[in-house]
């Protein structure tokens, strides 16, 4: 075993050596800086490799051989190995960055480097306050010279500030240190911990000074400026040390001190890191420049990890490996990001369209904001996890509150900063900087978080259940993303087959209905993919990380798999919907929405956890006292998803702007997943006769009015593609009522519906897709005529507005015959008068896009347009035809379901006879009677038409009764514009954009609130000296309570 | 009186020279007194650190004659605070000629030495 | 009873409700001819009409969809027709009534519509277009006093069969819903005035401003097969009303009077009263008669 005091002495003694090296050998000076820095990289692996498996105690060094106070202690316990590890590879990884840049100033800037690294370790390490002050002066002096690797009048005003602010810091924990000193008789943390030092005022204001400057070097929010300014003017890898590094040693310094203070003090580290965080998101918000944003995110960070360093009274688990879920993913995805923003060299964020160029590059920009919001299957994610636990188990339900609330603030702008790359029109020709020294540290950052990401699962309880077979499937997928599309979708169909195949038999009940949906949905969904020509770069992981992510809510056993499902379900989601054309700000708000229910979801399931005591999905039925608000947050949280009135606004722009064959994707499939949540909040909510009776009554009328303005706001549209998506959230409303009636006939009608707007949905939305697809408009007025270009897809189309609006005899009337029975057995006779007003209203809409779209005039333009591609009729006539069988043959479906509800709700079941008619308490249909009454009638009446009328002339299309004259052009007989104009007049005013105009002026709020606060960095090094002696006062006096 | 004692008046004039030292760098515009009131602030932490260590009537840590090997302890000023001083006074030199250094870049870059002209960073 | 027999007591009945459908046309405009001041046409002339119109034979087609919208408007009125029962209690005129209830009927009203309305779209003609749209557009708030009416009913009942609402009438007059739940009817009728689109609501034809569109590009036996549906659309339509409100028939003379009055009560409202824009249409339903609707079920209900 090498022993740690190396690291200084490889750090020091190469620092000095490296002078004596000639300028000309710059490359042997480089090589040798490497060398150090790896050889001080692996002193602290080999250290931490000895504490793995085996609960070594902690080596404390002493050196110059005597005990403190006459010498200074090191301590190298598996803490300081790891956090040593942690800074030595970013400081390695940084050089290796930076490296063009070193030789380009020469050896002192290696020196320097050097100096720094090996400071950053010392902090770790030394046991020492004093030795801490040294080395917190060092740190700030090496930072503040390296400032000056890019040598302009911003870094210059920056460093100064730096030094300045930093230094009169290091003052502050100095006079801290010399009254220690002078009441304790040591410099020694550990003797002074064991002193237990009497709580002497003066001892208190003494470790006051010293925590509060260790915060300020933490950059916490207000007293900060000087902080953002450097990483917004630092080379970026320099700033990735500090993020990476200097960040995380200081965390480490004031996680060391904390034994010496008072449990006040712990409240203090909360609440200042709480602010921090919550405040430096919010500022975030109208950031443009890319660094300067990071450095926003990072104080915000590092915020939440004071503020959990602070909670360690109040959680049981061992607060370190939350601590290190978290710090790992922000210091590599920090870091990575740093560089990233090195290699694309451009600072304006909505600039950051030049990157989509090299995929690969994008790609690693994902993963660094995915991490950074704690997305599965990075480390932070269960660090979160396992924080928002423990915190609602101790009841801190406002501390949860607020670190949620930061993280959707966090998710606004680096989701905003994504979409921009991915999808914003740049006009910048200027390509970025791709040598591989600049690209493998940020590359290898990547692949550590996937890797950390799997190990940190086995950290956390219930972690280890996790099915990690899928995930290596994507990863696959995204190995192979070079191969042409036809073969990707292929071993996607294969392998959401084999997925299929493994979870279908296993499931039971109503999860047997979904996971039908879901898996067996994706695979039909993927088939209309086979028309794509090229590589389709992107796509093949991300819908497959949606369908593994709603595979893996069918197999969650525990509520955390169920979470790390949502989640990857939600990424891949918000993946497959930007990839369309003009889909840049909806994805955005599909992202914040989708994250803003699962933080709701979130909380509840901390709840559900405090209740039970449990991780378990079981744990939601035993939430203790806060029943109610758990179910309202749960509630709420998938109503996100299926885009209940008020939550909705997302979802027309997102499906109806997505590629043709991811629209059937998002709305038949993805939207099932918001339903599965409320079946599964319902169930847990103890069935029929639960105490909890307001929720589900208020969620009904909510429902209705969904599906009322859902359904109006549809037969309004131009679009349609939008008009499909209106009516999806009109469809989800009926769903939303009949889940909440919760009785027998309800949810036999819910879950009916489900089924049938899965079926019919992914008809309507292949369909139209394809006619998008062939005549390249969505504006149903330009359409026209496409019976006779596409007479299959229009008989897709026409059966599935059938089903849709729930004329007898297909399926789809079964949905409105069970409402009826299930309206009047419930009683909820004004919210089902709604719910058939709505589904009338359906009828509007349903004839609109039948029309506009097939029928009335075809245009010249599209004279030469071809019949949809056979790979999207396939899986549209395997859909119809299981349509036509459920229609002739009801019971076939609704029998089963029926007794898959049976155990929930015994009451009111359906009767069935022999001969297939229904009888409810009041009511009886015969599916099959009508379709053959219906049928044998149709057909007789044809054939009379066809004996009477045989031979028809064709006429052209203008040949019609038109005062003599043939009209002009088609367009201006194509009444398909503003069609229902005096509707519209009428009864419009319930569509009117109230909601989003509600979410809109609270965006523009918040925004505006962060522009405010962010006025305080005014650019004065001198207002930010002030700011350090306020904060100081202020947080003195709020600690104390006055002097 | 007790506060005229000389760790009180070291302790005293100590916490003057700080409160001077940043009232400098808070109140005055130019670079350079800003630098000045740093200086000042340092030194002042130094002269508190010395206060602290003195023990009233003892002589120099060293041993010999003057000093029972016994009850030293009892008689010596402590020398860990000199000898920290000195390591601080090393430190606060290094941080000052850094800063110095930044001021003439930064004289050079904009000619100018007034704080307030140096606001190219906000928000 | 057999198969066979029960389709040959269909087609009697379907036989009955076609003519009698085709008189009480006839008579219908003969009334609103003469408040009109003019003679009006002799009371056997649809049966003239109907063979001429089946006989035509310049006949064009604009496509299959368009060819198949008189069958779909057909269908869907002999559908409503064979899913009602016509005379309580006689098992020979109940045609196939088992096969489903009340709800059955109230959305297969839109097989025909729907069907009607893409053929017609087919047909490219624009004011086409414009009385569909209208069309469809009244009907929503139509729908939405009958819909009250109807679970309003259906509480009062206890059930949706509407062979056992009807049932449940009988033995004298003041056992009709009209006497025992009068709000519902009140809320009904005002909503049948919307289904047969006399004035003031039938902007939806707009006879005199639109006299092209579907009458005019469907001619010959399209028209024939209309004109057939017509016939028996409106009477059935009124069976469903009197079954529901009036204590439905015991007999085909009592259907013939019942179906009569029915019918000749939005005649009468349409020969007094102007017609409406289609914007006020729309809203005038949900006024008055969606009050009385929420009435209605509030008074069963509570």
């Amino acid at each position: 075993m090498v022993t740690p005091i190396f690291i200084i002495a490889t750090g020091l003694g190469l620092a000095f050596a490296l002078g004596f090296i000639p300028k000309k050998h710059i490359n042997l000076t480089g090589i040798l800086s490497f060398l150090g820095l790896a050889f001080m990289t692996f002193i602290s692996g080999q250290w931490l490799f000895s504490y793995l498996g085996n609960n070594e105690l902690s080596q404390f060094i002493f050196t110059a051989g005597a005990r403190p106070p006459f010498a200074i202690a090191l301590k190298m316990g598996q803490a300081e190995a790891m956090i040593t590890l942690l800074i030595n590879v970013v400081g390695l990884l940084s050089a290796v960055f930076l490296y063009d840049k070193l030789k380009q100033i020469g050896r002192n800037a290696f020196i320097i480097y050097l100096v720094l690294i090996m400071a950053l370790n010392v902090i770790v390490m030394t046991r020492d306050l004093f030795n801490l002050f040294v080395f917190l002066e060092i740190t700030s002096i090496a930072t503040a010279g390296l400032m000056l690797l890019d040598s302009n009048l911003k870094t210059l005003s920056a460093g100064f500030k730096y030094l300045l602010a930093t230094s009169l810091i290091a003052g502050v924990f100095l006079i801290g240190t010399i009254f220690i000193y002078s009441f304790g008789g040591s410099l020694f943390i550990d003797d002074l911990t064991a002193i237990g030092m009497a709580p002497l005022k003066a001892v208190s204001v003494a470790v006051f000074l010293l925590m509060i400057s260790i915060i300020l070097e933490l950059k916490p929010f207000p007293a900060n400026g000087w902080g953002l300014d450097v990483y917004q003017t630092a080379n970026p890898g320099i700033s990735s040390v500090i993020s990476g590094g200097t960040a995380t040693a200081m965390l480490f310094a004031l996680y060391k001190i904390m034994p010496l203070s008072t449990m006040q003090s712990y409240d203090i580290l909360i609440w200042v890191g709480l602010i921090t965080f919550l405040g430096s998101n919010l500022m975030g918000l109208k950031q443009s420049d890319a660094r300067r944003l990071l450095g926003y995110s990072s104080i915000g960070q590092i915020g939440l990890m004071i503020s959990i360093i602070g909670m360690k009274p109040y959680i049981q688990f061992d607060i370190q490996i939350i601590l290190l879920a978290i710090l790992i993913t922000h210091l590599m995805a920090k870091a990575g990001f740093f560089w990233l923003t090195g290699i694309v060299g451009n600072t304006d964020i909505s600039k950051w369209g030049m990157i989509r160029k090299h995929p690969e590059m994008l790609f690693l920009m994902g993963t660094f904001v995915f991490a950074l919001i704690g997305f599965p299957p990075f480390p932070s994610f269960f660090g979160k996890w396992q924080l928002i636990m423990e915190l609602s188990s101790s009841g801190h339900f406002l501390w949860i509150g607020l670190i949620l609330l930061g993280s959707l603030i966090e998710a606004v702008y680096l989701f905003r900063w994504l979409g921009y790359a991915i999808k914003k029109e740049t006009a910048t020709q200027s390509s970025i900087d791709i040598r591989p020294h600049k690209t493998l540290p940020t590359i290898i950052f990547a692949v550590f978080l996937y890797g950390v990401g799997y190990l940190a699962s086995f950290w956390f309880p219930m972690g280890g259940s996790i099915n990690w077979l899928p995930l290596a499937f994507i990863a696959i997928l995204f190995a192979l993303d070079f191969l042409p599309a036809w073969i990707k979708n292929i071993i996607s169909i294969a392998g959401l087959s084999y997925y299929a195949y493994q979870i279908i038999p296993e499931q039971e009940g109503l999860y047997l209905i979904f996971a039908f949906i879901f898996l067996i949905g994706g695979i039909l969904t993927l088939i209309p993919g086979f028309t794509n020509k090229g590589k389709r770069i992107g796509f093949y992981p991300v819908a497959m990380m949606m369908f593994v992510g709603m595979g893996m809510l069918i197999e969650a056993q525990s509520m955390l798999e169920f979470f790390f499902g949502w989640e990857l379900m939600t990424a891949g989601s918000y993946f497959l919907i930007i990839r369309g054309h003009r889909s840049m700000p909806h994805a955005l708000s599909y992202m914040l929405f989708s994250l803003g229910g699962a933080y709701l979801i979130f909380a509840a399931f901390g709840i559900a956890f405090a209740g039970s005591g449990n991780f378990l999905m079981s744990g939601l039925s035993t939430m203790g006292g806060l029943g109610g608000i758990a179910y309202t947050l749960l509630a709420i949280g998938f109503m996100t998803k299926t885009a209940s009135l008020g939550l909705h606004i997302w979802l027309p722009g997102a499906h109806a702007e997505a590629e043709s064959d991811v629209s059937p994707m998002v709305s038949a499939i993805l939207l099932k997943a918001g339903v599965l949540g409320l079946i599964i909040t319902f169930m847990a909510m103890g069935g029929p006769n639960n105490e909890y009776t307001t929720l589900p009554y208020v969620l009904g009328w909510l429902g209705a009015i969904t599906a009322l303005v859902g359904n109006l706001a549809a037969a309004f549209q131009e679009d349609a593609k939008r008009l499909l998506a209106y009516s999806s959230i009109g469809q989800l409303g009926y769903i939303l009522f009949a889940l909440a009636m919760m009785t027998h006939l309800g949810w036999l009608t819910g879950i009916g519906y489900s089924l049938s707007h899965f079926a019919y949905k992914a008809i309507l939305f292949m369909g139209i897709g394809a006619v998008v697809l062939r005549l390249k408009t969505h504006n149903m007025f330009e359409m026209g005529g496409m019976i006779k270009k596409m007479p299959f897809t229009f008989i897709a189309v026409l059966m599935g507005i059938i089903t849709l609006a729930g004329i007898p005899p297909l399926i789809g009337f079964a949905g409105k015959w069970l409402f009826y029975n299930a309206i009047i057995e419930k009683g909820w006779y004004f919210q089902g008068t709604i719910i058939f007003f709505a589904g009338i209203i359906a009828f509007l809409y349903c004839f609109r896009i039948l029309y506009a779209v097939f029928l009335g005039q075809l245009k010249d333009e599209h004279r030469n347009v071809k019949e949809a591609p056979i790979w999207y009729l396939i899986p549209q006539y395997l859909l119809l035809l299981s349509i036509m069988i459920f229609s002739a043959k009801p019971e076939w479906i609704f029998q089963p379901l029926g007794s898959m509800l049976a155990p929930i709700f015994p009451q009111g079941q359906l009767v069935w006879n022999e001969g297939g008619t229904a009888f409810s308490d009041i009511g009886y249909w015969n599916g099959s009677w009508v379709m053959y009454i219906i049928g044998i009638m149709f057909v007789m009446i044809f054939a009379w038409l066809f004996i009477q009328n045989r031979k028809p002339k064709k006429v052209k299309q203008f040949n019609i009764v038109y005062a003599g004259e043939k009209p002009e052009r088609p367009e201006t007989t194509h009444m398909a514009y503003n069609m229902y104009s005096g509707y519209n007049k009428a009864l419009g005013f319930i569509t009117a954009n109230g909601i989003t105009t509600f979410w809109n002026w609270i965006s523009e709020h918040v925004t505006a609130m962060g522009d405010s606060l962010r006025k305080i960095y005014s650019g004065n090094g001198q207002t930010y000296v002030f700011h350090i002696i306020l904060f100081v006062i202020i947080v003195y006096l709020f600690s104390n309570g006055g002097f | 009186m007790e506060i005229f004692q000389l760790e009180y008046i070291t302790l005293i004039t100590g916490g003057l020279l700080v409160l001077t030292g940043l009232w400098g760098i808070i109140s005055q515009k130019n670079l350079i007194r800003m630098v000045i009131g740093f200086s000042l602030f340092d030194t002042g932490l130094h002269v508190i650190m010395i206060s602290i260590g003195y023990i009233r009537n003892g002589t120099a840590p060293i041993l010999d004659k003057a000093v029972d090997k016994v009850n030293a302890a009892g008689q010596i000023v402590d020398p860990l605070p000199q000898a920290l001083v000195l390591t601080a006074i090393v430190i606060g030199l290094g941080v000052t000629a850094l800063m110095l250094a930044y001021v003439v870049r930064l004289h050079k870059e904009k000619g100018s030495l007034n704080i307030t002209n140096f606001k190219d960073l906000k928000w | 009873m057999s198969i066979i027999a029960k389709l040959l007591w269909v087609l009697l009945g379907l036989f009955i409700i076609l003519n009698w459908g085709l008189l009480m046309g006839a008579l219908i405009r003969k009334i609103v001819a003469r408040v009109g001041k003019r003679v009006g046409i002799r009371w056997y002339q649809p049966w003239l009409s109907l063979p001429m119109l089946y006989s035509t034979r310049s006949s064009i087609s604009h496509g299959v969809m368009y060819y198949l919208g008189p069958v779909f408007r057909l269908s869907g009125g002999v559908g409503i027709f064979l899913f009602m029962p016509l005379i309580v209690g006689s098992p020979y005129f109940d045609n196939f009534s088992f096969a489903g209830d009340v709800v059955v009927i109230l959305y297969f009203q839109f097989f025909g519509m729907l069907g009607m309305a893409l053929g017609a779209g087919e047909g490219g003609h624009p004011y086409s277009t414009i009385g569909i749209s209208r069309g469809l557009a009244q009907f929503t708030t139509v729908e939405v006093p009958l819909t009250l009416a109807v679970i309003s009913l259906a509480i009062q009942y206890d059930t949706l069969s509407i062979k056992e609402i009807a049932a449940a009438q009988q033995g004298g007059i003041t056992n009709w819903t009209l006497f025992t739940n009068p709000l519902a009817t009140a809320a009904a009728l005002l909503s049948m005035l919307g289904i047969f689109r006399h004035a003031p609501f039938n902007l939806v034809q707009a006879p005199n401003e639109i006299p092209i569109g579907p009458p005019t590009e469907y001619h010959g036996t399209y028209l024939g097969v209309l004109r057939t549906n017509g016939a028996i659309l409106h009477v059935i339509e009124a069976v469903l009303f009197m079954n529901l409100f009036f204590g439905g028939a015991g007999n085909w003379i009592e259907l013939i009077i019942k179906t009569f009055f029915i019918y000749f009560f939005t005649v009468f409202i349409g020969v007094v009263f102007p017609r409406f824009r289609i914007e006020q249409s729309v809203v005038w339903f949900l006024k008055v008669p969606l009050v009385l609707g929420i009435l209605a079920i509030l008074f069963m209900a509570i």
